[in-house]
């Protein structure tokens, strides 16, 4: 029987895929098409095949992996500080009653601040170097961890800490036997949306303020009206972030929610 | 032997800025071996008073002891069946049972022995690896029961632990409480709002009284168990207690209109 739900399964997946081949084959055919129409020159709107032809150029030059992997490393070392940082002041909120509740307070300007909005404010406290495209990232997604730490924790049912207390937990191991694991779907939310607000922070903060990686790959397209570069950069762009949410995330919270039944309504 | 000692126990609650009096003076002694049943109108204060002597709640002044020493604090000497079970989804049903016995420090594989036997004994050996989502709520109030006998405590409270299901389950698990409770030997509390229950359960039975609430009366019902829901010999011991609470339940609905 579990066999037969594998294969299910299986014939599911390949469903989706031969689905999403085919909207992205009609996609490029649209595009195609504008083109041959020739609304635009062919500097604007280049072809399906002209920005193939960049993405090869890109590639064999190597500033494409380049630009993905100095924009991957900044990213994942500003976010790392996000989470670290961001998770201590959450447990800081819940710890001081009226510190929490003041900061959770600004929550809603913490959260909708454009992250753009910190570059000039990051060009002259920091510079234009790696910290201050950092520090814009940092910023951009710490309010997120945050707030998620604070209100995830908060939203324990409280009957799960009363039947601890009952059964003998007492603090450090009340936090991390029932609050921790208590709180990690809702946790798991807040990463994911704290890794989208620092995936558009860093290509901003790389439009404007650096001389590498995808932002840069982006500005410079601009600069040389090289729209094929654009364009490559901006699906690279699409496709990572396709990739790390899919397959890393939302994967990471479709399985707790497994565990804990979150899917399964009767 | 007292197994616990309620001494006058008062408690406030804060509603819409009134001061709202749950409990007024609750005195109440509990024998050692006792399965006693405290029944009342909703929100006549008895969970209350169970959260007051698990610890989970502190009462304004009072004093509860427990084998002559007095208590404050939660602790696995009272554990607690909760009504809707309270029982942790991220973990297995056999790392639910073992929870207490893992914050006492207890080996792992003393854990595992202890946690087997209480599983046995509530006939959930099969589901050891389950998660909770794919119990019924009769099989996850099993697990609560075992997960509140491992710990081997002084006392075992009950709040209204099956009121959430259907009447075939509770018949089932009322008979196999009884059991229980002459196996283990246990000291029970049990709250619930359903007299038939505490008819069937109690040797004692304790009903509160509506605001301010305390004990209005006391039964003993001395019958040989284990009883039944369709025993007609309980049917006396029902109506006495109906009785005594008809007016309660009438002064409660007069309270809540105003």
């Amino acid at each position: 029987m579990s066999e037969k739900i594998i294969s299910e399964k299986r014939s599911q997946s390949l469903h989706d895929a031969a689905n999403a081949a085919l909207f992205l084959a009609i996609f490029v055919g649209i595009w195609q098409l504008v083109f041959m129409l020739g609304i635009w020159p062919k500097i604007s709107l280049p072809s399906p095949a002209m920005v193939a032809e960049s993405f090869v150029k890109l590639m064999l030059n190597l500033s494409l992996p380049e630009g993905v992997g100095v924009t991957l490393g900044r990213l994942v070392a500003s976010f790392a500080i996000s989470v670290g940082l961001g998770t201590l002041i959450g447990l800081a909120m819940i710890r001081f009653k009226g510190f929490g509740k003041t900061l959770n307070s600004f929550s809603a300007g913490l959260l909708s601040f454009p992250s753009i909005a910190w570059v000039p404010f990051s060009i002259l406290l920091i510079g234009f170097n790696e910290f201050g495209i950092m520090f814009v990232v940092i910023m951009s997604s710490i309010f997120s961890v945050m707030i998620s730490t604070y209100s995830s924790i908060r939203n324990i049912p409280p009957i799960y800490i009363d039947a601890a207390k009952n059964m003998g937990a007492r603090g450090f191991s009340l936090f991390r036997y029932v609050t921790l694991p208590a709180a990690t779907p809702s946790l798991i939310i807040g990463l994911r949306q704290g890794w989208s607000f620092a995936w558009h922070a860093i290509i901003g903060a790389e439009i404007l303020m650096s001389i590498v990686g995808l932002g840069h790959i982006l500005s410079v397209g601009r600069d040389f009206l090289d729209m094929g570069e654009v364009i490559t950069s901006m699906i690279t762009i699409f496709t990572i972030g396709l990739i790390v949410d899919r397959f890393l995330l939302y994967k990471l919270e479709a399985k707790i929610r497994k565990k804990w039944g979150l899917d399964h309504h009767r | 032997m007292t197994k616990l000692q309620a001494k006058n126990i008062v408690k406030h609650f804060d509603h819409n800025g009134n001061s709202v009096v749950a409990l007024d003076g609750v005195n109440l002694d509990v024998q050692e071996g006792d399965f006693l049943c405290i029944v009342g109108p909703s929100g006549c204060g008895k969970s209350t008073f169970l959260n007051i002597v698990a610890g989970l709640e502190i009462p304004d002044s009072g004093e509860i002891l427990l084998n002559g020493k007095s208590i404050s604090t939660p602790g696995p000497d009272r554990t607690m069946v909760f009504q809707e079970g309270a029982l942790f989804p991220w973990l297995k049903v056999i790392d639910n049972v073992e929870f207490g016995l893992k914050m006492a420090g207890i080996p792992k594989e003393e854990r595992r022995q202890i946690s087997q036997r209480y599983l046995d004994m509530m006939q959930l050996t099969k589901f050891a690896d389950s998660y909770t989502y794919q119990l019924s709520t009769g099989m996850k109030q099993r697990v609560a029961i075992a997960r509140a006998l491992a710990m081997d405590p002084e006392i075992l409270l009950m709040d209204e632990p099956f009121a959430a299901l259907d009447s075939q389950t509770r018949d089932l698990l009322l008979v196999e409480l009884q059991l229980i409770w002459e196996r283990t030997k246990k000291t029970i509390i049990f709250v619930t709002h359903n007299i038939s229950e505490s008819v069937i359960l109690g040797n004692r039975v304790v009903v509160f009284k509506n605001r301010p609430s305390k004990i209005k009366k006391e039964f003993t019902i001395d019958y040989r168990r284990p009883r039944l829901m369709e025993d007609e010999n309980l049917q006396k011991y029902y109506h006495q207690i109906v009785e005594e609470l008809k007016n309660e339940v009438i002064a409660q609905i007069k309270d809540e209109s105003q």
